[in-house]
């Protein structure tokens, strides 16, 4: 079945490419973006480290790298109701294809998606291409591994953009011309993770070393719905709310939940968006002396992961804009035994950056952040400092 | 570390004589609020590079784009925007055809 649903999207992309009706030029899109990313997160020294005459000579860097994010996406209209979308990317994780799916609309209020896409969630994950945002990273929310301690925390909680095969059924309805309304429904293959897994394996999820095509018999389902409201003829709020459902083992046993809730305002120059997420973790406890914590007989088979962002982005002129964000994340449950986090682990970070237009479609962005953990590192410290260099470009 | 914000400095003064997206000087007048709601709506998911870049010159597709555009989820393009922002990329396309047959 899956053979024939890979080759139904590969003769479409082909047909998109090549045939079709009068296989004009016009009818193909193609845009594109590259980011390059400098992290830089000096070492905050302790204070006996401070009070050492060569502190200066012996402070190091623990953190200094580059990323490199690139897409080409091709979208194909082959009628007015049928369409095409492939996309290629490149990562932390080399090349991906997270966009080979086919539409077929039959009205504004009914869109069928069919493929490999990113499933309705939440509102960052509609402008996650670096070219979209003007900071060069992700809201901790969302972050996919430029996060400190990304390890410990495994991620945010749901990694931005989430690719995966399924189908989606959406639409859209304006109430006259103040009022939009957006709505998606889903069912994809979803996480997955270990039989007695102690959270979602967000590598084995991407990987098809082990699992070609899915790790357990059941889809991940989900939804959203959103409202846009226009205030005026130039300024709009939108609210919007997401939920995604499924089982990560290979048994079907261990469920995942994850909700949103999304408001974004857009007041002349400024931009105000906030988002909350949360993800209900449930976690195999056939060996309880695997945690830290002793496991209750009822309702210690789950932790929550909390994350939010609040952000305020101003276009001070036609080329430099100022963004502000605070953002952060907030576990609640049971760990396992060597984890570096606890019962009730936080992280807490502000950003304050700009990004500069050199001229149309390439841009400077610059960001400094703090962060705070709840939790101390091997030398004690809790709190980091990093900066952010990148250079966007987009067609 | 400094070296290279240096090295940006001068990127940036050296950099940004041209218009930033688009200059809306040359547009004829009556033109003008047309690409007001073209750039205040087009740019609220994406850059205005993206249709602006993209190319395309052939009037029936910027229907087709605009209107897969008006149906992106929270987009706010009602049907009353798209009449305005079609007319701006129709002019938009239209010089762009010009400039191709001036360079043939």
């Amino acid at each position: 079945m899956r053979r024939w649903l890979v080759f139904a999207i590969v003769v479409g992309i082909l047909f998109g490419l090549f045939g079709g009706r009068s296989a004009r030029a016009v009818d193909r899109n193609i845009a594109g973006s590259a980011q390059l990313d400098l992290h830089v997160v000096p070492k905050l020294g302790d204070d006996d480290e401070k009070s050492d005459p060569n502190y200066h000579e012996n402070r190091q860097i623990p953190l200094t790298g580059f990323t490199t994010e690139a897409s080409l996406k091709l979208v194909t209209d082959i009628t007015d109701h049928f369409s095409v979308s492939a996309k290629l990317c490149f990562g932390c994780h080399g090349f991906e294809l997270p966009l080979a799916h086919v539409d077929y609309r039959v009205a504004d209020e009914l869109n069928f998606r069919a493929g490999r896409f990113s499933p309705s969630f939440g509102a960052f994950n509609l402008r996650h291409d670096p070219a979209n945002h003007r900071l060069s990273d992700k809201p901790l929310p969302y972050d996919m591994g430029r996060m400190l301690r990304m390890r410990e925390w495994n991620l945010g909680v749901l990694p931005s953009p989430f690719p995966d095969n399924g189908i989606e059924v959406s639409g859209t309805h304006w109430f006259g011309l103040v009022a939009q309304l957006d709505w998606a429904a889903y069912a994809v293959n979803g996480f997955r993770g270990d039989s007695n897994g102690t959270d979602l394996d967000f590598r084995a999820s991407r990987s098809r070393d082990a699992y070609y095509s899915d790790n357990n018999a059941l889809p991940t389902l989900g939804a959203r719905v959103a409202l846009t409201v226009k205030l005026d003829s130039e300024n709009d709020a939108t609210v919007g709310a997401s939920a995604m459902h499924g089982t990560f083992d290979p048994e079907d046993r261990l469920h995942y939940s994850i909700f949103g809730a999304d408001l974004s305002l857009r007041l002349d120059k400024t931009t105000i968006r906030a988002e909350w997420l949360a993800r209900r973790q449930e976690f195999g406890t056939a060996d309880p002396r695997i945690f830290r914590y002793a496991v209750p007989s009822t309702g210690g088979d789950f932790f929550v992961k909390h994350g939010a962002y609040f952000e305020v982005e101003q276009s001070l002129t036609k080329r430099i804009d100022v963004i502000g964000r605070v953002d952060g994340l907030f576990r609640i449950g049971n760990v396992v035994l060597d984890s570096d986090l606890s019962r009730r682990s936080s992280i807490f970070r502000v950003t304050a950056g700009a990004s500069y237009l050199v001229e149309r479609g390439l841009r400077i962005k610059a960001s400094g952040e703090y962060w705070h953990f709840s939790d101390p590192d091997d030398e004690g410290n809790h709190g980091a400092i990093g900066v952010h260099l990148a250079l966007a470009a987009s067609f | 570390m400094k070296r290279v914000l240096t090295l940006l400095l001068v990127l940036v003064a050296g950099c940004g004589g041209a218009a930033a997206e688009f200059d809306p000087a040359p547009l004829p007048p009556d033109l003008r609020a047309d690409y007001r709601v073209f750039a205040r709506r087009c740019s609220k998911c994406h850059g205005l590079e993206r249709p602006l870049q993209s190319g395309i010159d052939d009037d029936q597709y910027w229907a087709i784009y605009v209107a897969r555009m008006r149906r992106m989820p929270g987009s706010g393009i009602n049907e009353e925007n798209a009449v305005p922002i079609l007319r701006f990329l129709r002019w938009y396309a239209g010089e762009l055809r010009h400039k191709r047959a001036r360079s043939l």
